[in-house]
């Protein structure tokens, strides 16, 4: 199901005449030309934009307007590109950050230091 | 070199400082990290007393149109990452290119404040303007049912224009009281601040055909104690006798916690249940965003009634370093009227400096003018903004002395 | 640390309990409560908790009216190694 505005009554009918295609770890959505990354992914009912570094916890966007830079993804190959500021064009590649390994905490966890 | 006028922020205030300044035939680029023009203006969405829509995405647009009529260069999409000073000239890095001129405006806006609770980091826990930009200007849905956590103006206006894109709110509620949400979980705080906006009571959905409010929300406010499931206003429950405890959810949201606290903010054990929504905003305010005047050295203030930290400036907007000024809510919490103002005392400042000082006339009545769009806002986000402003300026003058000594 | 307990510092999971007990410990700055914790010293550059961070150290220390608590660094945007080294001919 949209999540899509396309009526409002003040702000009038959305125009969804241009649409492009991306892929967001692969899986192919529909988006409109130039909307953010962030706000297509959310029309598309996702709302998991990576994994804490350390934790693996979920985040998804905080501030939408580029300060809290929790929506960070890599696009197209670069990475901690904000989903939130960032204009989707046809073909982007965008793809989520993960946990990463943690060694020196997992090594004192597991000798007790 | 052309010498052309950097501002760092193109939104109300930056954006009509540009205008002035190009309207007076200087060049002027604009830089900002979002990919619209606009800044916070964008999502602003509100019926005035007078029955006009304040709406952001045609302000924007206005000033935009004329900006760019005039020849300014507007860099969207273009982070600036820091400012240096060296024998009066200024350079501003951005990712692409370092900039360079003689005089620099910033108006780099306001960051929210946030209000910390369990479980707010899930996907699907956002900031109130978040949520409002989603809505207004992505026109997307943040989620089906939100529930809004902070009672204050900001977020009452928010609440109404999610509910204008037909939005549900379980309800506008307070955060649980610690020490860092304290003034916003406290009912009777919350209540005495809320008590100044009481103008924006009346609503844009009466006239639009949505059910009546039964009672004055704010008269009930002040006669009785406010009760526990609330009072409604544009049909959203305020509940001011709870407070969210927990956001709660498997991986992403899927409801809060939510106790009845008694006047001090306290917790009523055994009053817990849970109210299902698949979002949720946190409203604790707005801070001035005023990063690059600190690298760059300024001196700042800490004055609570301009929302925190405050780079050291005049009227004319002119910060106490040689060829950088400042405007909009870098210098304190307010709406994009006032931010407008001052970006053209900003902007006539620039340009009477450009040119030996022949607009002094035109920039005292620009402050003059700011004064008094300040006296009539219609939302004011603190009720002694007035206060802080003269606070300010007795430290400039203090500065100054000193300086001068 | 409990799991449950409230995260303050989103960037680097710092939380409410770990700065409220470092605080009352060392009746610190919010400048030495960030140093001790890391609370603030994450990607964002501390821009969405430092004023709860702030709020938790001015419990045990007096405010500083004239000076920003938590100093701002450049670049306050992260900046790639690849575009701080590029030589613009």
């Amino acid at each position: 199901m949209s999540q899509r505005i396309i009526n409002h009554p003040v702000l009038g009918k959305l125009d969804e005449s241009q649409t492009i295609t991306f892929t967001f770890n692969d899986v192919e959505y529909s988006a409109l030309q130039n909307e953010s990354i962030a706000a297509a992914l959310l029309a598309n009912g996702i709302r998991t934009l990576r994994h804490h570094e350390e934790s693996g916890s979920p985040r998804g966007i905080y501030c939408n307007i580029g300060h809290c830079f929790e929506c960070r993804v890599t696009v197209d190959g670069v990475q901690g590109e904000r989903a939130c500021l960032t204009p989707l064009t046809q073909g982007m590649k965008v793809v989520s950050g993960g946990k990463l390994q943690t060694d020196v905490r997992d090594w004192r966890a597991n000798h007790g230091k | 070199m052309e010498n052309k006028t950097i501002i760092i922020g193109a939104g109300p205030a930056g954006l009509t400082a540009a205008i002035t300044i190009a309207s007076r035939g200087h060049s002027v680029v604009v830089i900002d990290e979002y990919m619209k023009p606009g800044g916070r203006l964008l999502g602003q969405l509100y019926e005035e007393p007078n029955g006009n829509w304040w709406n952001g995405i045609v302000e924007s647009d206005k000033l935009h149109q004329q900006a760019k009529k005039l020849g300014v260069d507007i860099k969207l999409h273009t982070p600036v990452s820091n400012i240096e000073v060296q024998d009066g000239i200024w350079s501003v890095h951005t990712d692409v290119e370092i900039h360079e001129t003689t005089h620099l405006l910033l108006a780099t806006g306001a960051a929210e404040n946030p209000l910390p609770i369990k479980g707010w980091t899930l996907p699907g826990v956002m900031s109130v303007g978040a949520a409002q930009v989603m809505t207004n200007v992505h026109r997307v849905k943040p989620g089906e049912r939100g529930v809004i956590i902070g009672v204050n103006v900001l977020s009452s206006a928010i609440a109404m224009e999610l509910k204008m894109a037909d939005i549900d709110i379980a309800c506008i509620t307070l955060p649980v009281s610690n020490t860092v949400n304290e003034k916003f979980g406290q009912p009777l705080e919350v209540m005495n601040s809320l008590l100044h906006v009481s103008h924006m009571a009346p609503s844009a959905f009466i006239k639009m055909g949505s059910k009546l409010m039964k009672n004055d929300f704010f008269k009930q406010l002040g006669i009785t104690f406010f009760p526990k499931n609330g009072v409604k206003m544009w049909d959203i429950p305020i509940m001011l006798r709870k407070a969210v405890t927990e956001i709660i959810g498997d991986g992403q949201v899927e409801g809060v916690k939510i106790s009845t606290i008694n006047p001090a903010g306290e917790v009523i054990p055994g009053t817990e249940e849970i109210i299902g929504a698949d979002f949720v905003c946190i409203a604790g305010g707005l801070y001035p965003l005023a990063e690059l005047a600190a690298v760059a050295g300024c001196p700042f203030y800490h004055i609570e009634e301009l929302g925190g930290y405050v780079p050291l400036h005049n009227e004319r907007m002119e910060s106490t370093l040689p060829g950088l000024y400042v405007a909009g809510n870098i210098t304190g919490i307010e709406g994009a009227k006032v931010a407008m103002c001052q970006g053209q005392t900003a902007g006539l400042s620039i340009a009477n400096n450009l040119e030996n000082g022949i607009l002094e006339k035109e920039l005292v009545s620009s402050i003059q003018h700011t004064e008094h769009t300040r006296e009539n806002a219609y939302i004011q986000f603190h009720p002694e903004i007035a206060h802080g402003k003269d606070k300010l300026k007795l430290y400039w003058d203090e500065y100054n002395a000193a300086v001068t000594k | 640390m409990s799991e449950k307990d409230i995260i303050i510092c989103r960037c680097e999971e710092v939380t409410y309990s770990e700065l409220k007990e470092t605080a009352r410990k060392f009746q610190c700055t919010p400048r030495e409560l960030k140093l001790r914790t890391r609370a603030g010293m994450g990607y964002c550059g501390g821009r969405t908790c430092r004023n709860a961070v702030d709020s938790i150290a001015l419990e045990s220390t007096e405010r500083n009216e004239s000076q920003i608590s938590l100093k701002y660094q450049p670049p306050i945007r992260p900046v790639s190694f690849g575009k701080l080294g590029e030589v613009i001919e």
